[in-house]
This record gives structure tokens, sequence and C-alpha cells, in this order.
């Protein structure tokens, strides 16, 4: 082997030859040493737990396992599984096909979450009858509770409410000499006069996902509505098109841009120092981390009112921008000790500060003290809690969550069109035919009158 | 005109230089900028370092220091699975180049049609299959269907194929040796280049796989970089309105999202720099006896 | 002298070599066979399973057909199709000639300049996924892009006029080039660097140019590679997942998950269970990759040995 001996390849060779063995040793010792913490069999003794939270929730469930040292809680951050994701699907079907896997509490972000995990082919949430006692079950406000139930049975608790109120920024409106508005319409004259007075500043915004929940929702548009065994989609319904014909001549004077407030551009045509914001219809979420960590528009400006009636019609409704269920899993081995934990996250766990629920908390005895503390928050103009309070009570019913989500239909349908200068008018039956074929790819069938 | 030439060539050159280098400046002056600087100042305006240092506080402190966890996930799973990968993948390229042994071009024939197969038709069976063998959850779970890299093998298959001259190893054969001998070395010190090229790109590819650990990995605490970039993601209040209401707590915004992101891009590339030198050489001349 | 030096080049063999070869074929697949477990296992096997889900429906009964008559029917079939054919297209487009164009001009001068833009170049390849579209969803936003000059004359000053449904193929193709091109012009130099110097030597003491060694003389030699890249290329243009589905994600909504065939693929299988018509619509996808290989294939030469 003459070419052998000219050759450094022997040396060569070992170098690398080393490092794969090494490496394959340290794949070895770890695919020995097992899968860390996320052994499947976790949950099989009555004493463990497996939750699964996104990343906001995760201060409750750490607090969770500080008071409970006994239990064996796996706690698993997740991507929250929020606007029209399909992480949970995905996971849910996959865990179904091998028969074991299942956490044994869900946190959700998306709403609607529940609908589909209660129903086939996923089958994975549990009823809360007999898990949670009832006395406790009765102290959520009773929309929220039919968001969560299907079919009559309640499959998940709210974590928090979302209620649509009128934001308003109480500083600029004492200083162009603005009245709160009531209703809709007269909010609707003061976008008008704003636009001709004081052009640049706007009174809301319709151009994230899911501005549907907050102008027609609120406005009893029978977007989603379950009759029996139907469901209703109908676009083209008065209650739909009185609000488009009110939004498009706003839309139009630039005084209810379709841009998302969580923009670059939105922050830095209508935030922070320039604080062109002088109204925002929003749900109770918005308080700070919208207008504060979002927008940074400084404190002492901004302020809650009643949510805007529609001309006298009564009763008042509003509509609903999330609000998280707990979900407890039906395949959970330790039932009650799921049970406990959702009892935990949604009734007790309360801290103060700058650590305080970021949410408006669903369960009412602990909203109270939250709105305590939010009414002494030295960010906002005047006391926001009175408006929300009362808002909690006034989300339509009408509107039931589905087993698609929405928003993507909203979005990619009506927003994507706004923003290329169509009215809104105009895109309400597109919308409505958008909705249509999701629910009937869903399995429903619909009426569209 | 040659003058032209060049100037013209470098001309070109230096304006798909900057499309593709242009954006990753911004990705490295982003961490130095608040959130709000990041929105309001002009894209290379350089913040400071303070401000870096405290996006990596927050980076750090998200979910317990999950992000040490997923870039440790990730090089356990790119290294293991690469080790795998160049002792199957190359000699199977060999293999396939110097015989037409029977089955071959079946070999090769499926190799190619796998290549293409969607992903998300092959995630369940292969979650199946892990579930058979009991691997869910374990880390073997992502390194061995990594360890499947057709790509390596066309790499091997396709440089043995055209840059080694059949001269070469038939000189070594008359020289004596015998099959194993003459790939460990010939072939292989001579493919140094593919053994570069197929370490640089499985590294990668397994690197910035997405699907695969998204789907199978039940605890994100075993997520390897990507899914756990997706997950950070969906934790910034201005991608995911979502969690808006607790911005405050988690703490992650766009610069801890770009340092994020920055840091994760690193060890590729002192791969890249490493296989670079390897991937230029050139091929040994001159050991054709005539 | 070109001819007499590509006669004896890598690719041109001798008659001499071929006997010997019958012992050797069983050697051959001695050194295939580690890798055989792998093959079979997460390429085989799983590929088989998806033949047998999109002929079956979820109770395992056959159903011929079905499975894809029913998803071309979906309303988003057609139009997912439509758009992975036209972003492919550009997408092919971008590779073959810009990659294969940026690599020539690279090695027509292969010096440190040379190194530090191929380095340059490859950069954007670091970054997959998440952290690309991260990337670009400010780059694609007029507000705070250090490309805004470009968008404003597109007449784009909104980022939701960037994504606009009309855009979605070209913007796809270009974050697929920005992150891709570097890789695939790593792999065609250092295929380029295969060519022995003599024949360039050869080429340039006969006289030709540079472009004319660039096309007459390298290009040929490196067609495996291009083929190769090619038909990976088709393959992923038209499996294209991530990027709209981070798009998808980071826009809300506004690109719809079911852009891309694969995604509805990936919808159908994991929104609603139908994971027999995900897998026709993945083996929709096969065909029509395997279509376009099998051609490339036959076209190039790519399998044969003695070449």
């Amino acid at each position: 082997m003459t070419l052998l001996r000219n050759s450094t390849s022997l040396r060569r060779l070992r170098r690398p030859a080393l490092a794969s063995l090494t490496v394959a040793g340290l794949v070895a010792i770890a695919a020995c040493s097992g899968g860390g913490s996320a052994d499947p069999k976790a949950s099989q003794g009555s004493k463990e737990l497996t939750v699964w939270v996104d990343s906001v929730r995760l201060p409750v469930a750490q607090a969770y396992v500080k008071e409970h040292p006994e239990l064996k809680v796996n706690v698993v951050t997740y991507d929250g599984d929020g606007n029209g994701a399909t992480t949970m699907q995905t996971k849910i079907q996959l865990w179904n096909r091998t028969g074991k896997g299942w956490p044994d509490v869900v946190f959700s972000q998306q709403a609607n979450d529940p609908v589909w995990m209660a129903q086939k082919p996923f089958e994975f949430a549990a009823p809360l009858k007999g898990l949670i006692p009832d006395d406790v079950l009765s102290k959520w406000p009773a929309t929220s509770t039919a968001q969560c139930s299907v079919g009559g049975t309640q499959y998940c608790v709210q974590d928090n409410l979302a209620q649509v109120v009128l934001w308003v920024n109480q500083k600029l409106m004492k200083q162009f000499g603005y009245q709160v508005p009531k209703t809709w319409q007269q909010w609707a004259e003061l976008g008008q006069k704003v636009a001709t007075e004081h052009p640049g500043y706007i009174i809301g915004n319709i151009g994230d996902s899911y501005g549907h929940w907050i102008y027609l929702w609120g406005n009893q548009c029978p977007l989603s509505q379950l009759q029996g065994d139907k469901l209703l989609i109908n676009s083209t319904d008065a209650h739909c098109t009185r609000v488009a014909t009110m939004l498009d001549p706003l839309i139009k004077n630039g005084s209810l841009p379709p841009l998302s407030v969580f923009t670059p551009d939105f922050a830095g045509k209508f935030g922070g120092a320039k604080d062109k914001v002088l109204m925002m219809p929003g749900p109770s979420w918005y308080a700070q981390a919208v207008f504060d960590q979002t927008l940074h528009i400084p404190p002492g400006r901004i302020t809650a009112a009643p949510p805007l009636q529609w001309d006298t019609e009564t009763p008042v409704t509003t509509g609903q921008v999330g609000g998280g269920p707990w979900i407890i899993s039906r395949h959970s081995q330790n039932l009650t000790g799921a049970a406990d934990f959702v009892t935990y996250a949604t009734t007790v766990f309360n801290p103060t500060g700058k650590d305080a629920r970021p949410g408006y908390p669903a369960y009412a005895p602990l909203a109270d003290s939250w709105l305590k503390a939010m009414a002494a928050n030295p960010y906002f103009a005047a006391d926001p809690t009175p408006a929300l309070k009362s808002a909690a009570d006034q989300v339509w019913g009408g509107w039931n969550l589905v087993t698609y989500p929405d928003q993507p239909e909203w979005s990619n349908t009506v927003v994507t069109q706004l923003v290329a200068g169509k009215s809104l008018s105009s895109l309400l039956p597109p919308l409505g035919d958008s909705l249509a074929k999701a629910a009937q790819a869903a399995g429903y069938t619909v009426n569209r009158q | 005109m040659r003058l032209v030439a060049r100037g013209l060539r470098f001309v070109i050159l230096a304006a798909f230089a900057a499309f593709f280098v242009v954006p990753v400046i911004w990705l490295i002056l982003a961490p130095t900028k608040s959130d709000e600087a990041l929105v309001s100042r002009g894209p290379f305006a350089f913040g400071s370092l303070h401000n870096v240092a405290l996006a990596w506080e927050h980076l750090d402190a998200f979910s317990e220091q999950i992000y040490r966890a997923w870039i440790g996930n990730s090089l356990l799973y790119a290294l293991g699975a690469t080790a795998i990968v160049l002792v199957t993948a190359i000699p199977a390229g060999y293999g396939l180049t110097m015989a037409d042994f029977p089955g071959r071009k079946l070999i090769l024939t499926l190799t190619l049609i796998v290549m293409i197969m969607p992903a998300a038709t092959l995630v369940l069976p292969i979650f199946l299959e892990l579930d058979a063998l009991n691997l869910i959850g374990n880390a073997l779970s992502i390194i061995l269907p990594f360890a499947f890299f057709p790509f390596g093998v066309y790499l091997a298959y396709i440089y043995y194929s055209t840059a080694i001259p059949r001269d070469l190893l038939d000189a070594a054969r008359i020289d004596g040796c015998g099959e194993l001998a003459t790939f460990r070395h010939i072939a292989l010190p001579l493919a140094k280049p593919v053994v570069a090229l197929v370490f640089f790109f499985s590294f990668v590819s397994d690197w910035n796989n997405f699907f695969l650990p998204y789907a199978v990995l039940a605890d994100s605490q075993q997520y390897p970089i990507q899914p756990g970039l997706s997950t950070l993601l969906s934790s910034t209040p201005s991608f995911n309105p979502a969690t808006g209401g607790g911005g405050q707590q988690v703490g992650i915004f766009r610069p801890e999202l770009a340092l994020a992101t920055l840091l994760a891009v690193i060890p590729v590339a002192i791969v890249f720099l490493l296989s670079q030198r390897a991937l230029v050489r050139g091929l040994v001349a001159g050991a054709v006896k005539n | 002298m070109i001819d007499q030096l590509k006669a004896s080049a890598p690719g041109a063999v001798g008659a001499q070599a071929t006997r010997k070869r019958g012992l050797r074929s069983l050697h051959g697949l001695a050194f295939t066979v580690p890798y055989l477990p792998f093959l079979i296992t997460f390429g085989i096997l799983p590929m088989v399973y998806a033949l047998y889900l999109a002929v079956t429906d979820d109770t395992g009964g056959w159903v011929g057909v079905d499975n894809f008559t029913r998803t071309v029917r979906d309303y988003r079939f057609l139009p997912a199709f439509g758009h992975i054919l036209l972003y492919t297209t550009m997408w092919l487009g971008s590779l073959v000639v810009l990659v294969v164009g940026l690599a020539l001009l690279l090695h027509g001068r292969a010096n440190r300049v040379t190194s530090v833009f191929r380095f340059l170049f490859y950069i954007p390849g670091a970054l997959a996924g998440a952290a690309s579209i991260l990337v670009w969803l400010f780059m694609l936003d007029p507000a705070v892009s250090p490309g805004s000059f470009l968008l404003h004359l597109f007449d784009t000053d909104l980022f939701v006029e960037s994504i606009a449904p009309g855009r979605l193929p070209f913007v796809f193709a270009m974050i697929a080039f920005w992150t891709g091109a570097g890789g695939w012009i790593v792999v065609m130099y250092g295929a380029l660097n295969t060519i022995p110097d003599e024949l360039e030597e050869a080429a340039r003491i006969d006289g030709a140019g540079p472009v004319t060694v660039a096309l007459r003389l390298k290009l040929p030699l490196i067609r495996k590679w291009i083929a190769y890249m090619t038909i990976l290329a088709f393959a992923t243009g038209t499996q294209l997942f991530v990027e709209p589905q981070l798009v998808n994600q980071a826009s809300l909504g506004m690109v719809p998950d079911t852009w891309s065939s694969n995604q509805l693929a990936y919808q159908l299988a994991f929104r609603y269970g139908d994971f027999n018509g995900a897998a026709a619509i993945s083996i929709d996808l096969i065909v029509i990759a395997l279509i376009a290989a099998v051609l490339i294939v036959k076209r190039t030469g790519l399998f044969r040995t003695e070449d």
C-alpha cells in the first residue's frame, strides 16, 4: 500500500472518528437516562399532576407548586394555542392515537378551544359538574358559563373576562371640550367632528383580528348563533349592516383606521408622546397592556367608560375579546387534583402589585378585590373600575363559540380589504360566505338567514 | 474591458451581499434598543450595551431559564444525529457509487422519493413508530429520525460519482488494498470536503428543524431552539395579543425576541466557519498511475 | 487539448475497471447497510403508511380514490395549489438563475474577497423558520424597515399591504431565497471546486474568456448538482409550509393557515382529524415532485454510475 505511507490520512481519520464516538457515547447516555421530566407516565399516580399553561399563567402554576410541596406537579409551558393555532389539536390527536400522554389540566388562550375539545374527534374535555362544587361554579357570570358550555354541559371555567368597554383619553377629551359619548351614535358623531377639527386623532381602530368581536358582537350581529343543531351566519342582518353603515364614513375619514393596535406603525402614529388616541372601544385587558406597554401613552390620560349603547335600545350589550378557559382532561387519573388546581387558579390566586393578575378575573369574588387594586392604580386618569364592572354582565349571549376560529376569516376577508380601501358594508357578504365555508368544513349545517 | 467586467462583478456581488446582510445587521442592532426605541428610532441606530444585558436578563428569566435548555437540547439532538449521519450516509454514498449491486437503483430511487415526502404526512407514522419503540419523551425520539438524512446520502453519492476519479480508486486496488481499506485510506480522507458538507448540512438541518420536535415532544423543556423560538414568539405581546395582559410579568418583547434569535444563530455560524476550510480544498491531484 | 483532458476527467471512465466490478457489487451493498435501517424506519415505512391512509377511510376500510376526489372539492384546495405553483416557479427561477450565477461569479476569481462574499451570502441561512420570519416581519414593515425606500417604491406604506394576497408568492419566494440561496451557493461552489485546475488552465490558454469558461466548461460539469438542486427545490417549493405558517401566526390570520397545499394537509390532519384526506393531498404533492424528478433524472443522467 504505497499510497498509504505518504498520507496523513490515518491521523486525520482518528480525530473525527474519536469525536463521533464521543458524541455517540453522549447520545447513549442521554438515551439511557430517560426523557427527563416529560415521562408520560407522570400522572398515573393519584398524587401527580401535569399542567399545561402559557407563559402568562406560569406564575399561577408556580405559586400552586409552592403551596403544595407534597404533590408532584409537572408544569409545561407552551404557546397557548391562541389566534386560531392548531397546537392543542395536534397534540390531542397524537395522544389519542397512542392512548396516553394527556395532561391533566390545560389553559388555552383561545376562547373556543373547549368547544371542539368536548366533541368528536377529540373528546378531551371533562365536564366540570361534580368536579367543582356548584356553589363555586355559580359565581361566574352567566355569559361566561354559557361560553364554556356545549349542549348544556359545562366543560371549562374562564380565567378572566374580556368585556368590551369604551376606553377614553380623559385629558384629550377635556382639552378638546368633548363629552364622553354614551351611545354609538354620539361616538360616531364625535368621529366626524374629530376628523374636521383635529385630524390625525382617532376614536378607535378596526384592524385587529378581533375587530368583529368589538363592533359586531356587541351590536348583536348574528355571525355565530347556534339555533338547535344549525348555525346561523347572517352577515346581511340589519344589526350588522347598520353598524357597517355607521363605521364606513369613519374609516374613510381616518378617525377609525383599519390598523392593528400592535403594529409598529400604530404606536408610531398614535402613541407615545404624540398621544393621538382620543377614544378606543376595547376589552378590559387593554388597560395597561395596550395603552401603557404597547402604545406607551403617558400616565394620567386613560380611563374606561361604560360600553356604548345603540341609540336607545336596551339592554346594552357588548362584545368579548378572549377570556382564557381552563380545561380538565377526561383522561386524567387525578381528577380531584386537577379540579383543585383549577379552583386555585381561578378563585384563590390573586397577588398584588406588579405581579397582579393581568386580566379581569372571571370569578366574581376575586374580581372585587382585583378591581379595588385597579382603582388605586396611578396609571389611569380616573377610576376605570365602575365601567369594567358593569360591562361584565353585558356580554351579548347571542354569539356562540364554535369549533372553528372566526378571527382568521375576519382578518383575511375583511381587514386586508379595508386596508385596500373597500368599505365594510361591501365586505359583509364575503365575510358571511367565508364564515359559512369554514363552518361547513367544520361540519356545521349553516343557515344564512 | 477586464476592469469593467471586474467592477461589474463586484457591484453585483455587493448588491446581493447587501440584500443578504442588511436584515442581519438590523437583527444584531435590535437587542441594543428598548422596545420603544426599536419602533421609533432608525433601523441602524445603536442603542446601548446595557439594553442587551437587560434583554438577556429577561430572556433568561423566561420560564425558569428554559432558553438555555432549548440551546442545550439543540446541541444534543444536532450533534448526536449528525454523528450517526456521518457514519451511515458517507459510506452509503460511496457504496452506491462504486458498483452496481442488486437493489442499488431501488435504494437511490426510494431515497429520492422519501426526500420529497411532505413532513406533515410523515409525522403521524413516525410518532406511532416511536411510541411502539417506547421512545416518546426520550431524546432518541428526535435523534433517531434526525439521523435519517437522505440529503446527506445524495450529497455523498454525487460527490463520489463526480469528484473522485475512477482511476485513483483503481490505482489503489491495483496496489492491493481490499475494499474496506480502500475506503478508509483513499476514499474517506479524499472526501474531506463532502464530510464537511454533510456534517454542515446535517447539523444545520437538525438545528433548524421545527416540525418534528414540535409535534413529537410533549414537554417544552425538551424542545430544541426552533419550536422554542415559536413559543417565545407567541409570548410576545406584539405578536400575540392574547398574552397582552401579562406582558409585564412575562417580560418578552421585541428586543428579547431579537436577542433570542441572534443567539440561536451563533452555533450554526460557528459550524459554517469550521466547515469552510474543508469545503474549499480541492482534489488531490497526481495520484493516478498512467 | 481541452477535449483530451476532458476525456480523462472525472466522469469519463476507462473500460479497464469494468471487469473488476463484479465482486465489488456486494461490497457496495455492505457499505450501504448501516443506512438501511434508517431508510426503512423513517422513510419507507412512514411512506407506505401514508399511502395506506390515502386509500382508506378512518376505520381502515378501502375507499379507492375517494379521498382524492373529496379533497379536490374542498374550497381551499385549488387556491392552495395555485399559490404553490406560482411560488415554485419564482423559487426555482431564482435558484437556477441567481444561485448558479452567483456561484459562477464567485468561482471566477477565487480569493480572500470571494470567501468573504460567500460567508456573507450564507449568513441568513443560519436563520431558519421562526428566526427568518421574525426578521422579515420587520423588513416588510415600511415603518421600521431599512429597506423602506424600496417598499415605498412599490407603493407599500403599511405592513398589511406588504403581505397583500397578490404579493405573497413573491414575498415567500424572496424569503426562501434569502435563507436558502447561501447554502446552495456553498454546495455549487464546492461542486465547482471539484473541477481540476488543469481544465481551467487549458481553457484559458486556449483563449477562452471568463464568461466562456463559466458557461461552456464549468456549467456542464456541475450539471448533476444543478439537477439535484432543481429536484429538491421543486419538491420543497411545492411543499412550502414553514413560511406561510409562521406568517399566518404572526399576522394573526391575515394570511390563512391553508395558503399552501401542505398547510391544508396539516389542517385536515390535525384540525379535523382527517388523516386520510391529508395523506391524499400529500400523495398529490409527491406525484408532482416525482414527475419533475423523473424528468430531470432522465435528462441529466443523475443515476448513471459510469459518468
